[in-house]
């Protein structure tokens, strides 16, 4: 089956200006991804903060100039396209983002947000729209009423849904959500996770679902990524991923989830160290200063993204004694 | 000049009792707190738990008296250390401010002084509540990062905030927050705005440091996972009241106030891809002026008496209370 997107060896570095004197430093914040997503399928991308994570969401929707590398759409590579050739694509992928407070124009009603893509994209004729835009809120569970309503009327979840339904409008195959509940109370996070599981059903839609909570990560996701410093270090089914990491960063991250459950006293030791400056990233496997698993051969050689199995990978000289450790 | 406040019984370090702070806006009056009670031991960690808006972080400005126009206490006693903090005079509250009674904020970006120097920063509590030299201050103040893993302690007294990595900066805003060795620390969502990895090296160091000094926390937070890990007593709020008070242990085995049992349901478990439950519904701010039960709407068990009268906290087994009538 050919994957609805499939990144190949994808790039991006930007140049930060370095002190006075000295030359612009590399920051290579994705440096080299490659992934798939099959249609109807989603993709949790899990990482901590500086990783790359929302970068690579921008590039493959083109927000952000591509170094090197490939973003292909059903077989057609939307790095090579003209921004006019590139517009009949964007109707395909859309992206919800973390703040719902930021990514909607206070100036505008609901409606007139909905209405927006409509128009530009020539999607209904004029006498059509509100009904369009009624079915959108409906899908999403709003009352036909919020229409004439602005975004500071609304609270965070009730924005979070406007986001999703203006994403929707489009008739999208690929949603590329980044971060799309970690700005909600949590009675509300459970609300949008289930609407987003409901209408990726009823759209058949597929998820790049960016996040850098793994327990929400493993509920959304039918595959996992793994991201550290601007590689993958491992990708798998969610449900293998979470029963047996096989990278130490998988493994810390894991057992870093602070868990609702007072008997679970003495858990393992958390990560010692800081994320490194991806400025300044360490040699051989960037992971090495903080993994307990490290040996001379990861001072010194990177560890490439290799297959264990049909459906997993993993990047680390050790995968087969991480996650033996675990209680 | 530093006059301790004498300790004179042994008692309870922190009683709240009764304590209402009201909001009088423009668009009338919020309860934003609703009598409330609630006591901490030293070398105890009691948590607030409850979602944005629920009056948590007003509750513990109301502690320190700072809570901004055009709020304010309107009743009640808040007893530390046999004194009652409400009726303090302005001058004594400052001593007790930064001094015994000390606090972290979520934010260590916007917390810390971005043009003064950590050690600067740092220093100036110790100069001002202890009356040190300037340099007795510095040569205290790198002790004081070292304590709270800091490496290079003493190079680092000149960075300024904005060279040190979020979770250093959190380590820089304890180390002020204990520079004078507070007999309580209140801790207001310590961790929210860190990585996972990172977060739990924090919350390490915050019930290590606890358990060494004997000091008394308050633990304010929305995470049940982080709670459950380092609380010894938990206290949920809903609109300005405490719904439900037990021991950390008691809570997560028998919750037993529809919205705890609620919050705790809807978190993401690994291992678990079944739709959450939610609490239907979203927290209403502008609802907790009626009379009946705040949580009524909301509710997926509504109770006979027709939550119209507000329930009372009734303790259902020792040190276990909950605000329900079907408790």
């Amino acid at each position: 089956m050919i994957p609805l997107l499939e990144i190949r060896d994808l790039a991006k570095t930007y140049r930060v200006p370095g002190k006075s004197g000295s030359k612009p430093a590399q920051l290579k914040a994705v440096n080299g991804v490659s992934l798939q997503i099959a249609p109807g399928e989603t993709l949790g991308l899990v990482g901590e903060s500086g990783c790359g994570k929302s970068t690579l969401g921008k590039l493959v929707l083109g927000l952000t100039p591509v170094d090197r590398g490939e973003v292909l759409y059903r077989g057609t590579d939307l790095v090579r396209l003209s921004a006019r050739q590139l517009r009949p694509y964007r109707r395909h992928m859309q992206m919800i983002f973390q703040d719902p407070f930021s990514s909607l124009n206070p100036r505008m009603t609901v409606g007139e947000t909905l209405a927006e893509p409509l128009i530009i994209h020539r999607l209904c004729a004029a006498t059509d729209r509100q009904s369009r835009i009624e079915e959108l809120l409906d899908q999403v569970g709003l009352d036909a009423a919020a229409a004439f309503r602005y975004p500071h009327e609304f609270s965070g979840g009730q924005r979070q849904r406007v986001s999703i339904a203006r994403a929707l409008a489009v008739e999208p195959e690929l949603i590329i959500a980044d971060e799309p509940v970690s700005a909600l109370d949590l009675s509300v996070q459970a609300q949008i996770l289930n609407l987003l599981r409901e209408i990726q059903t009823k759209n058949k839609l597929s998820y790049l679902f960016i996040a850098h909570d793994l327990a929400v990560i493993e509920h959304v996701s039918d595959r996992v990524a793994v991201m550290y410093l601007g590689k993958i270090v491992e990708t798998a089914p969610a449900d293998e991923l979470y029963r047996q990491p096989q990278h130490p960063y998988t493994e810390a991250l894991l057992n870093a989830i602070p868990q609702p459950d007072p008997s679970l006293a003495g858990r393992p030791a958390p990560l010692k160290g800081e994320i490194p400056s991806p400025l300044n990233p360490p040699s051989g496997c960037s992971f090495h200063p903080r993994c307990p698993y490290a040996s001379e051969i990861c001072h010194q050689q990177e560890p490439e993204l290799r297959h264990l199995g049909s459906n997993r990978q993993t990047a680390c000289h050790h995968s087969d004694k991480v996650g033996l450790k675990k209680p | 000049m530093y006059a301790p406040l004498k300790k004179t019984s042994t008692g309870p370090l922190l009683q709240v009792r009764g304590l209402k702070s009201y909001f009088f806006t423009r668009s009338g009056l919020v309860k934003a707190v609703d009598d409330i009670s609630f006591e901490i031991s030293a070398g105890e960690t009691l948590a607030l738990v409850g979602e944005s808006g629920c009056g948590k972080s007003i509750t513990s400005l109301s502690i320190l008296r700072l809570i901004p126009e055009p709020g304010r206490v309107v009743d009640g006693e808040i007893i530390f250390d046999d004194h009652d903090l409400l009726r303090m005079p302005p001058t004594e509250m400052r001593r007790v401010r930064g001094n015994q009674i000390s606090m972290i904020f979520q934010e260590p970006m916007t917390s810390l002084n971005p043009v003064l120097k950590i050690g600067e920063q740092i220093a100036e509590v110790l100069r001002l509540h202890r009356g040190m030299t300037n340099g007795e201050a510095l040569t205290q103040a790198a002790k004081l990062l070292t304590d709270v893993g800091i490496a290079a302690a003493e190079s680092r007294l000149h960075d300024f905030p904005h060279q040190l990595s979020g979770g250093q900066r959190q380590r820089v805003m304890i180390a002020m927050a204990l520079a004078c060795d507070p007999q309580l620390l209140i801790a207001d969502e310590p961790t929210t705005a860190l990585d996972v990895t990172i977060q739990a090296q924090i919350m390490e160091l915050l019930s290590k440091l606890a358990r060494d000094r004997q000091m008394a926390t308050l633990l304010i937070s929305h995470d049940l996972g982080v709670v459950a890990g380092n609380a010894d007593r938990v206290a949920v709020m809903y609109a300005g009241k405490i719904v439900e008070y037990a021991g950390v242990k008691q809570l997560f085995k028998n919750p037993t106030h529809p919205y705890t049992r609620g919050l705790l349901a809807c978190i993401p478990r690994l291992g678990n891809k079944d739709p959450l439950p939610t609490i239907q519904g979203q927290p209403d701010d502008k609802n907790n002026g009626a009379d009946g039960c705040a949580f009524l709407e909301r509710c997926s068990t509504p109770c006979s008496s027709g939550g119209s009268k507000i329930p009372h906290l009734q303790e259902i087994s020792p040190g276990h209370f909950v605000r329900c009538w079907r408790a």
